[in-house]
């Protein structure tokens, strides 16, 4: 599902590599955490996923495409097979519970009768049912946060890409959001979380890659935080 | 779904920017309106030149009692042999179209006729004081000085006048006020896309919490600056709107009182009223959308 053949990429206002050689392969379906200090590479990796940033070297395949042989007029329609969501939710608050994730949909043209069919089903599966008219500064960070999963969920695509989704969120109400991943994980969707949350990491037993400077220094099926922070 | 949603992205994007908006439709109303009336003034003399073209070009004065010029004084005025001679001898020149020749009394019944509604030229104007003369019309206009050098100084003949360079001097001022008009409407245009750059940047800025969004989830390029661009068209649309009402008014108020001054009915057709609203609206459209596309390549790339 994504396959990195020895990418590097280097950001030119900075001498160090952000990401050196590095191979990685995550499967359909599987759970990976990406763990490593702040400046390891964790959030290079998910650009290069989304095609926001192109690697200096190496080739990077996603959902079975060549990305470097994706024309610009088509990455959309990569992105639309990759869910994101974020440490810092970016709902538009302006919009109720509903019309964020409608907006997921609106944009890419879909269909209103869909819409009113899906939206309500996948603001359930986050476990938001009764909330759908409320306004994002109604909701505790747990629930804005369900509200940008379901955002990111809503449109089925193939890859889940979490960066630090916990990362402002108190323990508690992580686990309800790990559940949730869990639960679209389930669906046959493939996760990628990066995080710096050890006690989540180590509960949930999954693949973990450990980047370091750059460089993937662990890789291990069912793995833990482990020692170091 | 899509209409309604770009719609209210417009209204929505018009509203934040006001002050902007107003900014950009005043400019590019007030350079098309400048725009739209040197074309105006230019489609205007052409015409005139094309009427005047085709008619008289060359007056041929005869002497009379009353001529004081030395040749007049000399020969004293015109015989009727003499006028039979000029009149054979015009209509067998090459660069003569055709002669008419124009009594004393006609003379002066068309000089009435022509100011029939100015009194005190009438009224200063008596019988016998307009010379006799042949109207000439040539086949090309510009060749005047050639038939005026054949003519001139012939017994019988007092003064050769050539209309066209008369109105040439007025032509030329029309055509420095139409030159004068174009060329602050393009200083204002170039303004006008500027200011439509700017607005389209704090547009894009005021959304990017949006536009950021729409990129993450898949939205089409195309999609998430149709807002926009629409935007850029619309506010040039108003702006041309406007700029047509001036245009409109500058042809009944300004252009009729050209046409009074010129006693002759030279009336710009409709046509080419709507062609001139037309080309402005275009302009306008064009200008702020071409402008709005190049600000979004820069300040909203995938």
């Amino acid at each position: 599902m994504i396959h990195f053949e020895n990418v590097t990429k280097v950001y030119t206002t900075q001498k160090h590599p952000a990401l050196e050689d590095v191979s990685i392969d995550v499967g359909k379906g599987e759970f990976v955490f990406l763990v490593g200090p702040s400046g390891s590479g964790k959030s290079t990796f998910l650009r290069l996923v989304l095609k926001e940033e192109k690697p200096n070297k190496g080739r990077v395949h996603v959902a079975g495409k060549d990305l470097a042989r994706l024309s610009n007029w088509k990455v959309p329609h990569l992105r639309r097979r990759i869910g994101c969501v974020f440490q810092d939710f970016r709902l538009l608050p302006n919009k109720n519970v509903f019309e964020n994730v409608a907006f997921a949909l609106e944009v890419i043209g879909k269909p209103r009768r869909f819409i009113r069919k899906v939206v309500p089903e996948v603001v359930e599966l986050v476990g938001l049912e009764g909330k759908a008219d409320r306004m994002p500064d109604e909701l505790s960070g747990g629930e804005q946060q369900r509200v940008a999963i379901a955002r990111a969920f809503v449109n089925r695509p193939q890859i889940l890409l979490a960066d630090e989704p916990t990362g402002n969120i108190d323990p508690a109400t992580s686990i309800g959001i790990m559940k949730v991943l869990d639960r679209i994980n389930r669906t046959g969707t493939t996760v990628v979380m990066a995080t710096h949350d050890a006690a989540i990491v180590d509960s949930m037993r999954k693949r973990v890659i450990e980047l370091e400077e750059g460089e993937v220094v662990r890789d291990q099926t069912r793995g833990v935080y482990g020692q170091a922070y | 779904m899509r209409a309604q949603f770009v719609l209210s992205e417009i209204w929505i994007g018009l509203r934040r920017n006001l002050t902007m908006t107003v900014a950009v439709i005043t400019t590019v109303a007030i350079s098309l309106a400048l725009f739209g009336g040197g074309l105006l003034i230019n489609q205007q003399v052409s015409q005139m030149r094309q009427y005047w073209d085709e008619r008289v070009t060359l007056t041929i004065y005869m002497c009379t009692e009353i001529s004081n010029s030395t040749t007049c004084e000399e020969n004293g005025p015109a015989t009727d042999k003499q006028r039979q001679d000029i009149q054979s001898d015009l209509e067998s020149m090459d660069q003569v179209k055709s002669v008419e020749y124009v009594s004393a009394e006609q003379a002066f019944k068309d000089f009435q006729d022509r100011f029939a509604n100015n009194q005190a030229m009438i009224d200063a104007v008596r019988k016998g004081d307009l010379p006799d003369n042949f109207r000439v019309q040539l086949v090309d206009p510009t060749k005047y000085q050639a038939v005026a050098n054949e003519m001139q100084g012939r017994p019988g003949i007092d003064t050769i006048y050539d209309d066209q360079q008369v109105l040439e001097q007025f032509f030329g001022l029309l055509d420095g006020l139409t030159t004068a008009a174009l060329t602050v409407s393009f200083v204002q245009l170039a303004a006008a896309a500027l200011l439509i750059g700017n607005t389209v940047r704090l547009a894009a800025y005021n959304r990017r919490k949006e536009t950021g969004i729409m990129r993450l989830v898949g939205a089409s390029n195309f999609y998430i600056q149709l807002p926009f661009l629409l935007e850029g068209a619309i506010a040039g649309l108003i702006g041309g709107i406007i700029a047509s009402g001036f245009i409109v008014a500058a042809r009944f108020l300004l252009l009729t009182r050209i046409q009074q001054w010129f006693q002759f009915d030279v009336t710009l057709s409709t046509g080419s009223l709507l062609s001139v609203i037309g080309v402005s609206i275009i302009l306008g459209v064009l200008l702020c959308t071409v402008a709005s596309f190049l600000t979004l390549r820069r300040y909203l790339r995938v």
